[in-house]
């Protein structure tokens, strides 16, 4: 995560979105399903989705609306609140796979950008292969820490 | 398009309603735990003087934590070690897909805040796919508060149960 960050007026129309990169191992998914109380065998069990004529455990599609987020804080700091996010998912994701989240800037107002972005599953030479979710968007509140339902702290 | 998915009992899911509330707070380990999960290192979510520094209460939690909603719903595993809600549809001679989500956040979650979710089918729709399979399309939106009424976040689904059975036209 960058020790600064960018304001508001330094974000323009068309600007790229530091990329962000995971791999999902099956230990990733099984601490993830832990998090998430999501224990459905699909997400760790190799002889269920064999059995199923996967490749292999399937990665929780949710788990590209929180690489997405993050990505947006990580670029934009504390200072800013991911207030809406939307994605359309593509292709499914399996263990071991290695994503990339992208984004561009495609709309600046007055307290907020528009973000356009993609989740893409890497080959192995490190090229763009399928895509696992897009169109996303994001609509990102810059220079507050919090949404607009927060109240002032305690 | 013969519409044969959407039977009088999908089509009785219009409406639908289920509510789940969390026994507990959700506390300041669950964020914790899943910003690890997801390789994310915020310390809004693990240092609460940081996050103090930036104007919160105290730590919060990865936005999106709040919709997984298993941790709310209270329901014993099925067959397949799921937890969670679902609309206990079963389709014959289709397989299910999902579609993809949208999410408006309100605000961050705070470790005392105690979630109320409640479930909703929003519309369920007959259409067809570009190879001319018949296709169920259910929508549905959860909403998450807290039990003092809070909004804290809303998650809208697609999912989509497409016909196995070959094209139409």
């Amino acid at each position: 995560m960058s020790a600064t960050w960018p304001d508001l007026a330094s974000i323009s129309v068309g600007d790229q979105v530091p990329e962000l990169q995971r791999t999902f191992r099956l230990v990733d998914m099984v601490a993830y399903a832990g998090a998430t109380w999501d224990f459905h065998r699909l997400h760790y069990d190799t002889e269920y989705v064999a059995q199923k004529q996967l490749p292999g455990p399937i990665v929780d599609g949710q788990v590209y609306g929180a690489l997405l987020v993050q990505m947006l804080q990580d670029w934009l700091g504390p200072q800013s609140f991911v207030h809406t996010l939307s994605f359309t998912f593509r292709n499914l994701v399996f263990a071991g796979e290695t994503l990339r989240c992208s984004g561009e800037v495609v709309g600046v107002g007055e307290d907020r950008i528009e973000v356009r972005m993609s989740v893409v599953v890497l080959e192995e030479d490190g090229s763009e292969g399928r895509v696992a979710a897009a169109p996303c968007s994001a609509t990102v509140l810059v220079g507050r820490p919090d949404g607009p339902g927060a109240e002032a702290p305690a | 398009m013969t519409g044969s998915l959407l039977t009088e009992e999908v089509l009785a899911l219009r409406g639908r309603t289920v509510t789940y509330t969390a026994p507990e707070p959700f506390g300041a380990v669950a964020g914790r735990y899943f910003g690890m999960a997801v390789g994310d290192d915020n310390p809004l979510y693990s240092d609460a003087e940081y996050a103090r520094e930036q104007g919160l209460a105290g730590v919060t939690a990865p936005l999106t934590l709040i919709c997984e909603t298993n941790q709310y719903a209270g329901l014993p595993m099925d067959e397949e070690g799921y937890p969670g809600h679902t609309w206990g549809l079963d389709l014959p001679g289709t397989r299910q897909v999902r579609g993809g989500n949208s999410y408006t956040f309100h605000r961050r979650i705070r470790p005392d805040d105690r979630v109320v979710a409640t479930w909703t089918i929003d519309d369920v729709a007959a259409k067809t796919t570009g190879s001319g399979k018949e296709m169920l399309v259910i929508t549905s939106t959860a909403r998450f508060a807290t039990v003092e009424g809070e909004p804290l976040a809303e998650n809208s689904e697609t999912i989509i149960f497409v016909s196995l059975e070959g094209s139409q036209r």
